[in-house]
């Protein structure tokens, strides 16, 4: 997704500016996709409803934390995602997590990914750096995939990385050869290590990029 | 569709970010597993302290999600053939939550009377407006 277009950013300066108006268009614009996402899962009209005006307000009281930068529709989508969570729970239905794993203060390290513990106190500022670096790398990857017209290629990358599925499922799916499906992800993992390394980034970072080096 | 509950199922499971039938397999199976709920715990902790996974990076900033434009597009049917594929596997495969509903909603739009959404805004402005200008 596109950082926020300009003609968010405008609007959203005139919600912030306090215009009536605005705000009826911001509602207008987003409220049917808001409802459409919640009410998939809850299966309930009403209930769906109640979620979307939860999101509003919990937009309007986080406003003035609201970067600029972030494009408004994944922001509204995520405070959705967030409101949603909490009704489920309410109904019981979402599980409450226990907030600690275990006393062993490193427990939340997977065992693969040993070389990340030291990340684990890196400042803020320096997390956010990484993310936008790893961001920059996968776009520039995704979109010189569109740009050429690779939609399977892109639609396999989707399934590997974002849903998590081993080669043979993907290959499967997308009646492609086990072997061409490797190439891609090798050829996609090089680029991003390639991309994320000129940024000077440690290894730990991502210690997946490297993990099949 | 592979059966079991990998990690990256848990982490998109934790943000709404599965498709609704999967969402409900696994809160069916975190009832009984508390080896699951460990799992999940940890990858909160392991968020609170900024290490996120590519895959997490890539879905939470949406990063190949298809416009509203091309979504609509799609409905129409006049994309060419291997962009209409690649939006199935992305809407019914990979099953993108927020991409579902902009199309259900883009469908919606052309079957629904226009009184009814209406109604729907104006109670969302009229519960929300008072908050204008709070910050």
């Amino acid at each position: 997704m596109a950082p926020l277009a300009a003609s968010d950013q405008l609007l959203v300066a005139r919600i912030r500016s306090g215009e009536a108006d605005a705000w009826s268009e911001l509602i207008a614009r987003f409220e049917g996709r808001l409802l459409a996402f919640v009410e998939g899962r809850l299966g309930r009209r009403a209930s769906g409803e109640d979620v979307v005006q939860e999101t509003f307000l919990g937009f309007l009281n986080s406003l003035p934390n609201f970067e600029d930068s972030r494009p408004l529709e994944s922001y509204l989508f995520s405070i959705a995602a967030h409101k949603l969570t909490d009704h489920l729970r309410r109904e019981g239905r979402r599980p409450t997590l226990p907030m600690a794993v275990g006393a062993s203060s490193d427990a939340w390290e997977p065992p693969d990914r040993a070389r990340a513990v030291s990340s684990m106190m890196r400042s803020g500022e320096r997390r956010a750096h990484e993310e936008t670096a790893l961001v920059a790398a996968l776009s520039q990857q995704i979109d010189r995939l569109r740009s050429r017209g690779e939609w399977q290629k892109l639609a396999c990358l989707e399934l590997l990385f974002v849903r998590g599925w081993a080669n043979r499922d993907v290959a499967n799916q997308l009646k492609m050869s086990e072997q061409t499906v490797a190439n891609f992800k090798f050829e996609f993992l090089a680029r991003i290590r390639t991309l994320v390394k000129k940024q000077d980034l440690s290894e730990d970072v991502f210690p997946e990029l490297f993990e099949s080096e | 569709m592979p059966t079991p509950i990998a990690q990256t199922d848990l982490e998109s499971y934790l943000d709404e970010g599965l498709p609704i039938e999967e969402m409900a397999r696994i809160e069916r199976a975190l009832r009984d597993d508390g080896g699951l709920q460990k799992q999940l715990a940890a990858i909160n902790a392991r968020r609170d302290a900024g290490v996120h996974s590519l895959g997490e990076v890539w879905r939470r900033h949406r990063l190949s999600c298809p416009t509203r434009e091309h979504l609509g597009s799609f409905l129409l049917g006049v994309l060419d053939k291997d962009l209409t594929l690649y939006m199935q596997v992305h809407l019914d495969v990979m099953g993108c939550r927020t991409c579902q509903a902009n199309f259900n909603d883009l469908k919606s739009r052309q079957a629904e009377e226009p009184s009814t959404s209406e109604a729907r805004r104006k109670k969302y402005f009229q519960s929300s407006a008072g908050h204008l200008r709070r910050g």
